[in-house]
């Protein structure tokens, strides 16, 4: 035993990460009677404990975002500002003209804690989105290949939805959701026909008891097993490697709270701890990056674009009768015909709500504003998109040497920015969504077409993308390294293309898939 | 108590157990005995918690952003953009001007610009076009100033032109304030539903290196200075 190493313990597998893609390999392995160890770098919460409902009056800035805290999570705002990994704490760098919006979560759980739960399928037009339209990788696998997890995560998950979707949104194991449109959602649907939009039923997560998160339906199953040990604060340092056989065999890790320096050993190393932190932890180990791109190809969707609308039938009191459906156009650009000047497309989230309307729709002030806000009550007609981003080399991240961590550990630069294909989508997609409402009878209030910084969407993919070619990719179609067979990356990082699904599905399923060709190939100790 | 003294305190205890001792034996007989001292294991669920009032409701904020002149525009700017209506309370009545001098203070540069500037210059315009302060400019006047400026925005992408970026930034935060506000809350009836705009789920600082409560927290030194372990003052025991 080397001299150094306290502890006897060698681990089966040990999995860094505790949000949807650890809490998957989690209750795949243990489930296959592999004992793992799981390292989460933030601490529980326990919400009993750690909040309290509370008055904005109450709060020192009256519920605004909290000047100088996380100036990056455009989502926080004084409640939830406590939630968010903070930016001193762990400071990420980049170019002050192309900031970057890393949204993180460090508590146990994850970022699993707090997502908006839409559920949706990757199509063979992002699988295979090379052979479709020529940019960019092919996927090493297909829909075909995926969708037997993608069933069993969408039982597991509960996922609400209808099977209305057109080839580009492949129907799932559904919950069925047979209510009915509301009025005004009926319009819209017969002026976005003509446009050539599909208009679906939302697909979401509804998870058990209120929650659809790793912590209450991923990781009981792996504790009930009795396999799976789990540490709370362990701020992952580096990847160990076994100098023998080169290959990682543990990691360091400091105590968040102790600051104490410890070690852990494994056979099997996976890696799920979120797009960039798996990806950071990779290039500060100098591991797996025979190809050179680890940390390149970074993706995400843009966010933040869209048309606000009012219901003129809806005013005056009249929202409950009208108004209250929620509806997903999934992506019809560049399916059968070709959009002048982007590649690949966009979809709307699109909602009729009964609630208020914010103050920003109207130039008005004073009593008319208040006037103008009671008239228009739950006739809100909301449109926003989720636009493919496409998978650039030159989008990446580095490490930064000049800067670290309040453990030491090195930091991430981001280097990335969008371009005019993504520009023109968001164009393109506030001219068809104000057609499409000014047809179906409705008020345009405010338009917006400059998407949010990179990052808002905390939909952040690639930087370790899979494929065939272990010169073009990082790891193959089990999520393996292509560099050391015990070595594993199951979160976002393996995206080769970014889709304009959110990918948690996606996560969960490539998650569950290599983690079952893990647990086979241990059982038939090829690791 | 400062933590010198406490020091202080804990080295006399250390030092002085027979004298200590002393007292104890001087007990009078038949007294009963000295009960340990539970310093640190009185309080319990039954210990009333005192009643305490938020600070601004009965105390006034002093200056720290915003000259005098500025902070005048900004109250009649205030007045004009959210007056009372109805039941409601006006921002006046939430105390907005005076919230808004404390968020400032504490804001980043470029907040405090677009509320400095565009406070400057409504002044500037009052002078010019009705030779009087902002402060005592009509409401219509005001709505001459203000209404070429006012746009229609969605959540994060507020208008960049200049003075249309202050008017709607800061038409969008008196109105923010004070319907956050105590006296917006106790206009409101109670509502039928729960109310997330007013109430919601507040997360305190989950253990102890994140946390965090005010943005002048970060200023504050750290309780125990770090220092090189030669010149550490604390004596060493054997263990």
């Amino acid at each position: 035993m080397d001299e150094k190493q306290l502890t006897q313990e060698m681990w089966d597998v040990l999995i860094i990460g505790s949000g949807h893609a650890g809490g998957m390999a989690a209750k795949i392995l243990t489930e296959s009677g592999i004992r793992c160890l799981m390292l989460n770098a933030g601490p529980v919460a326990d919400v009993t404990r750690d909040a309290q409902t509370k008055h904005t009056y109450e709060l020192p800035y009256r519920g605004f975002h909290p000047p100088g805290r996380v100036p990056h999570v455009f989502q926080a705002n004084e409640y939830n500002a406590n939630v968010w990994v903070d930016e001193q704490e762990v400071p990420y760098t980049f170019d002050a003209k192309q900031p970057y919006n890393w949204v993180r979560v460090r508590l146990f759980g994850g970022r699993s804690l707090f997502w908006s739960r839409q559920s949706f399928r990757l199509s063979d037009y992002e699988f295979k989105a090379k052979s479709h339209d020529g940019f960019g990788e092919d996927w090493p696998i297909s829909h075909a290949d995926l969708a037997p997890y993608y069933a069993r995560v969408e039982g597991i998950f509960q996922v609400s939805g209808a099977l209305d979707g057109p080839a580009q949104m492949p129907g799932g194991n559904y919950v069925i959701d047979s209510s009915p449109w509301c009025p005004a959602m009926q319009r819209f649907r017969t002026a976005a026909k003509s446009a050539g939009m599909p208009v679906c039923k939302q697909r979401a997560a509804v998870g058990r008891d209120g929650l659809a998160s790793s912590v209450n339906l991923l990781l009981p199953d792996a504790e009930r097993t009795g396999k799976l040990t789990s540490l709370a604060n362990a701020v992952v340092r580096e990847i160990t490697v076994d100098k023998n056989t080169g290959l990682p065999n543990g990691c360091h890790f400091v105590d968040r709270l102790s600051r104490r320096e410890m070690t852990v050993k494994a056979r099997v190393v996976v890696l799920a701890a979120g797009t960039l932190e798996s990806t950071r932890l990779l290039l500060n180990s100098k591991l797996a990056n025979s190809s050179g791109l680890v940390g390149r190809y970074l993706m995400d969707q843009i966010y933040g674009a869209g048309v606000v609308c009012s219901v003129p039938e809806a005013r005056n009191g009249r929202g409950r009768e009208q108004m209250g459906s929620s509806a997903i156009v999934p992506r019809f650009r560049n399916i059968d015909t070709k959009a002048k000047d982007f590649l690949r497309g966009y979809a709307f989230n699109v909602t009729a709500s009964t609630g208020p309307l914010g103050a920003r729709n109207f130039a008005a002030y004073g009593a008319d504003l208040e006037k103008k806000l009671d008239e228009y009550e739950g006739s809100g007609f909301h449109m926003t998109i989720m636009g493919e981003v496409l998978g650039r080399y030159e989008n990446h991240v580095r490490i930064d040497d000049t800067k670290t961590d309040a453990w030491g550990i090195p930091v991430l630069y981001v280097d990335t920015k969008y371009t005019d294909n993504e520009y023109n989508m968001a164009k393109d997609a506030v001219e068809t969504a104000s057609a499409v409402a000014q047809a179906a009878g409705f008020e345009i209030l405010s338009k917006n077409a400059m998407p949010n910084p990179p990052g808002y969407s905390i939909h952040e993919v690639g930087t370790c993308r899979m494929g065939d070619d272990a010169k073009k990719s990082v790891l193959n179609k089990w999520n393996q390294s292509h560099d050391h067979k015990n070595l594993f990356v199951v979160d976002g990082a393996a995206f080769t293309s970014a889709g304009w699904q959110n990918p948690t599905m996606t996560i969960l399923s490539l998650s569950m898939r290599a983690s079952e060709y893990l647990a086979g190939e241990m059982t038939r100790q090829n690791l | 108590m400062l933590r010198r003294d406490f020091v202080r305190a804990l080295v006399t205890i250390g030092v002085a157990p027979k004298f200590l001792l002393g007292q104890q034996q001087a007990t009078p007989p038949g007294a009963p005995p000295p009960a340990p001292v539970p310093w640190l294991l009185g309080l319990n669920p039954k210990t009333p918690l005192p009643h305490v009032e938020v600070a601004e409701d009965v105390a006034a904020t002093e200056l720290r952003f915003f000259s005098p002149l500025q902070m005048q525009t900004l109250t009649r700017l205030a007045e004009v953009l959210v007056p009372p209506v109805g039941d409601k309370p006006g921002a006046l009545q939430a105390g907005v001007p005076a919230f808004l001098d404390f968020l400032m203070a504490s804001s980043p540069e470029t907040r405090q610009q677009v509320y400095a500037g565009g406070l400057d210059w409504l002044e500037q315009e009052a002078q010019k076009k009705y030779q009087t302060p902002f402060s005592k400019v009509s409401d219509g006047q005001a709505g001459a100033l203000l209404t070429p400026w006012l746009r229609t925005w969605m959540t994060d992408h507020p208008p960049t032109e200049t003075h249309a970026d202050f008017v709607n930034i800061a038409h969008d935060e008196i109105r923010l304030a004070t319907v956050n506000s105590r006296p917006w809350f106790e206009a409101t009836p109670p509502p039928t539903a729960p109310d997330p705009f007013n109430r919601s789920l507040y997360w305190y600082p989950i253990q102890p290196d994140v946390r965090y409560e005010s943005a002048e927290c970060a200023k504050i030194p750290a309780h125990v200075q770090a220092a090189p372990k030669s010149g550490h003052p604390m004596p060493q025991y054997p263990r």
